[in-house]
């Protein structure tokens, strides 16, 4: 893909391989642009993020294609060019900071300045101590801080050196709201003020909402999406509601808790305390969603289950069954009214009346957050 | 059923006992110097064939050996390369009274591997000036009897002040034979038993030492006061003592003893 | 009784800065290199855990001789041969105890963060200055063992010593073979003595760095 290199921007065309043993191998095959300012590298666990990172710091050799920062060529694998990471003036944040533990924050932060004359490079771990405030600490090793001052401390040892891009891998995780909003606004002061590429690695929409003004999703090693956070977030939930024409269950709700390990989240119905789990989307705590199931997905119990794969078991009361042809539409009011599709000979078998107490058992992947 | 238990157990034990008793089929534990590893090793070969009885042969320093034996080591004869270790032996009454035996009088010779330079034959005792000897190895004096027969022998030559710089200890007679065989030494004074052995025989070459250098190194056997088999010990030393086992000895070296207990000049 | 002693802790250490030299770099290559036969020059430097020393003695003293690869080239060289000298020992006693230096070092320096090796590299640290300012400070405590390790071992030594020293006073007779020859000897009494010293004086120096590396690793966290 031919792009006009807009000054000091940072492009990578890559093909790399990624065994670890950490994950199940997969094969990074890209290709982004990261103007001055701040993109978000936005996806889940596993989709390639770190690895790109690894790759456009010099840390790992992709199999094929190019990485550029402006003018100057990093890595091609036709023209057999690859510089060293200590020749690419990147700064990289890593997720654990990954500060010296046995130098001091003084000496962590003038790590990169070994080359500058001595008072000169004083000055400048003074200046940038202070503007990131941990000018206290500089004499305390990195045992002896906490975990936003090290990460602090390992932005500015990052940024002290002058870089000519920032890479920084969910710099953030860990770290409770306040810390994180302060380190976010030091960024975006730089940001304001030195203007150079800078790629953020996050799966939380907070910071892409804080920070973001560019995203680019990345899903299994590859692009799927890029451009304004609107566009790229918002994008998949909109199909999905054209989608949920054909779903006869279309239920109002609030997002109570994202569990990004299992790929789910929690989503109070509406006023009721009846809760379920829905597959993880782009949303944060709080978010109005609205939760769409197709009737013939639901289940209906007449004693409690247990020992189910299905995390959705909800107690309810059958108001209503109606014969339609071939098939029984039963109402079930749970709090929220559902719909449920179910044969006549389940309703004889198990002597289904209105007024009948049941369970509905509800797959999560039969249940679609969209908005 | 019991009984035919006990029956078996009680055949097994006669077994046992019996293999104790007679002295047909034993198995001898002897100790031997370094230098005899040859000659006792066809001795006992022979004897085996002979009498049925199995001899098991260590190989040691004498000093090692005589410590050995003074903390309990079951050996049921021991063949020195120092006749006073044996007498030391018997002051203590760990020998069996009336068994020390002064089986053959060791020879020194100075030995050189192939490709030194050096006129063995006609220098003697003075090769071992030579430029080209730049270490000389010899057994232990603290310790081994040849070793102190070499420095004997160098020291009534004269040579001493000379050679002692350029020598080279082993641990017994058989480390410093390795030494020299190895090239490591240029020259070595080892016994003539190891000298005239397959091993080295044809890898150097080799000067017999006067008697008249040193002492004569005695060499005795002794049976063990401990040993379980002392009838078999004794048959073996009786072997070692006939004409059959005097030939096997000369054969590899060690001269006949003289008659008696004289320290006379030997054939 | 001092000479031995003396010798027996001189020995030791030149052994044990010699192991430092070589093995430092041996080390740092067995720690980070991804060759498939590395498994090959791990198992080579482990031998002289396995063998005896006997044997690793016997095939020193052959290749010291006028007949061996080693031989040969030294005694092309200095004029005389390598056995029986004091520089024998010490090549034979570097060999014997490779592995004690060696381990300690690898393990030390594969449990170094290998983030704290990228972040070095982003920063512009080439790999010998990495090693000096990241990895080296952060194995301290491996080096110190090692040193120890080997130093220990050394002074210990017997079977290798017998087979190639030539028990040549002030320059071979370490104190492991003065403690052998006086009970050969039957002196009990000397081999007693030497035998004691040659404990205290191990114990002392395994105490002192034990101890003091408890503090040691006090200084920074594992990271």
């Amino acid at each position: 893909m031919a792009s006009e290199l807009k000054p000091g921007a940072l492009i990578a065309r890559i093909r790399a391989s990624r065994r670890n043993k950490k994950s199940p191998p997969f094969v990074l095959d890209l290709s982004v642009e990261v103007p001055a300012g701040i993109t978000i590298l936005f996806g889940p666990s596993g989709a390639g993020k770190s690895t790109l990172l690894d790759c456009i710091a010099g840390l790992v050799r992709p199999e094929e294609g190019r990485i550029a920062l402006g003018e100057k060529t990093l890595f091609d694998a036709e023209t057999r060019v690859e510089l060293p990471p200590q020749q690419r003036k990147m700064g990289y944040l890593f997720q654990s900071a990954a500060l010296f533990p046995h130098m001091s924050v003084e000496e962590n932060v003038a790590y990169g300045l070994d080359k500058v004359p001595a008072n000169v490079r004083q000055e400048q771990v003074r200046e940038i101590l202070e503007a990131f405030r941990v000018e206290a600490l500089r004499a305390r090793k990195p045992g002896e801080i906490s975990g936003g001052e090290g990460q602090r401390v390992a932005l500015a040892r990052s940024l002290v050196t002058g870089p000519r891009a920032l890479l920084l891998d969910e710099p953030l995780t860990g770290l409770d709201a306040g810390l994180k909003s302060a380190i976010v606004d030091d960024l975006r002061a730089w940001n304001a003020a030195k203007r150079i590429p800078i790629l953020y690695v996050t799966h939380s929409r907070e910071e892409v909402d804080a920070l973001g003004e560019r995203v680019i999703a990345l899903e299994n090693g590859r692009v799927v999406s890029s451009g304004a956070p609107m566009d790229v977030l918002d994008a998949p939930r909109r199909k999905r509601l054209a989608q949920a024409a054909g779903f006869e269950n279309l239920l109002a709700g609030t997002v109570l808790d994202l569990r990004e390990a299992d790929g789910v989240m929690r989503v109070r119905l509406g006023e009721t305390a009846c809760e379920i789990e829905v597959p993880l989307g782009y949303a944060a705590v709080g978010n109005r969603v609205r939760v769409a199931i197709r009737a013939g997905d639901i289940l209906l119990a007449t004693e409690e289950p247990r020992g189910l794969s299905a995390r959705n078991v909800i107690a309810g009361q059958i108001t209503l069954l109606e014969r339609r042809g071939t098939m029984v539409i039963a109402r079930v009011n749970c709090g929220v009214m559902f719909l449920a599709h179910i044969t006549p000979g389940a309703v004889r078998s198990l002597e289904l009346t209105a007024g009948r107490k049941v369970w509905l058992v509800l797959k999560t992947h039969s249940c679609h957050a969209v908005d | 059923m019991r009984t035919a238990a006990l029956s078996f157990i009680g055949l097994i034990l006669a077994c046992a006992a019996t293999r104790g008793a007679s002295a047909q089929g034993e198995e001898l534990n002897v100790a031997a110097a370094a230098d005899l590893k040859f000659a006792i090793g066809e001795l006992a070969a022979n004897f085996e064939k002979q009498t049925g009885n199995k001899v098991n042969v260590t190989y040691g320093s004498s000093g090692n050996v005589f410590s050995q034996i003074q903390n309990g080591a079951p050996f049921d004869l021991f063949f020195s390369a120092d006749v006073e270790y044996a007498k030391k032996l018997e002051a203590g009454g760990l020998a069996e009274p009336g068994t020390l035996y002064n089986y053959a009088v060791g020879r020194i010779v100075i030995w050189m591997p192939q490709g030194v330079k050096v006129d063995l034959n006609a220098q003697g005792m003075n090769a071992l000036l030579g430029a080209v000897i730049q270490k000389i190895a010899i057994a232990n004096p603290v310790h081994a009897p040849y070793g102190r027969a070499a420095v004997a022998a160098i020291k009534k030559s004269g040579i001493y002040e000379k050679v002692e710089p350029k020598l080279v200890y082993g641990e017994n007679i058989s480390q410093a034979a390795q030494f020299v065989q190895s090239g490591n030494a240029q020259a070595g004074i080892i016994a003539l038993s190891l000298a005239i052995s397959p091993a080295m025989k044809d890898s150097g070459k080799m000067w017999l030492i006067p008697t008249e250098l040193h002492s004569p190194i005695e060499q005795a056997a002794v049976v063990v006061k401990n040993s379980r088999k002392k009838e078999a010990a004794k048959a073996f030393l009786e072997y070692v003592k006939s004409a059959a086992g005097k030939a096997v000895m000369e054969k590899y070296g060690f001269t006949a003893p003289p008659a008696g207990e004289v320290k006379g000049k030997s054939a | 009784m001092a000479g031995p002693l003396l010798l027996s802790l001189k020995l030791a250490s030149v052994v044990a800065m010699l192991l430092l030299v070589v093995g430092v770099p041996a080390a740092y290559w067995l720690a980070f290199s991804r060759w498939r036969g590395k498994f090959l020059v791990e198992s080579v430097v482990a031998l002289p855990l396995v063998l005896p020393p006997t044997v690793l003695g016997f095939y020193v003293l052959v290749a010291m001789g006028p007949r061996g690869p080693l031989g040969k080239l030294w005694i092309a060289f200095f004029g005389h041969g390598l056995a029986f000298t004091f520089g024998g020992l010490v090549l034979a006693s570097v060999l014997y105890s490779l592995p004690f230096t060696v381990q300690p070092l690898t393990a030390a320096f594969e449990s170094v963060d290998r983030k704290l090796l990228d972040a070095s590299a982003v920063l512009g640290a080439g790999k010998l200055r990495t090693f000096w300012r990241v990895i080296l400070p952060l194995s301290i405590p491996g080096v110190v063992t090692a040193v120890v390790l080997s130093f220990a071992h050394t002074m210990g030594e017997f079977g290798v010593v017998l087979m190639v020293g030539g028990n040549l006073a002030g320059v071979t007779r370490t104190a492991s073979i003065t403690v052998y020859d006086d009970v050969q000897a039957l002196d009990y009494a000397a081999a007693n003595q030497t035998a004691l010293v040659l404990l205290l004086i191990s114990f002392a120096v395994l105490c002192a760095v034990y101890g003091m590396n408890r503090r040691v690793w006090k200084l920074w966290p594992a990271s």
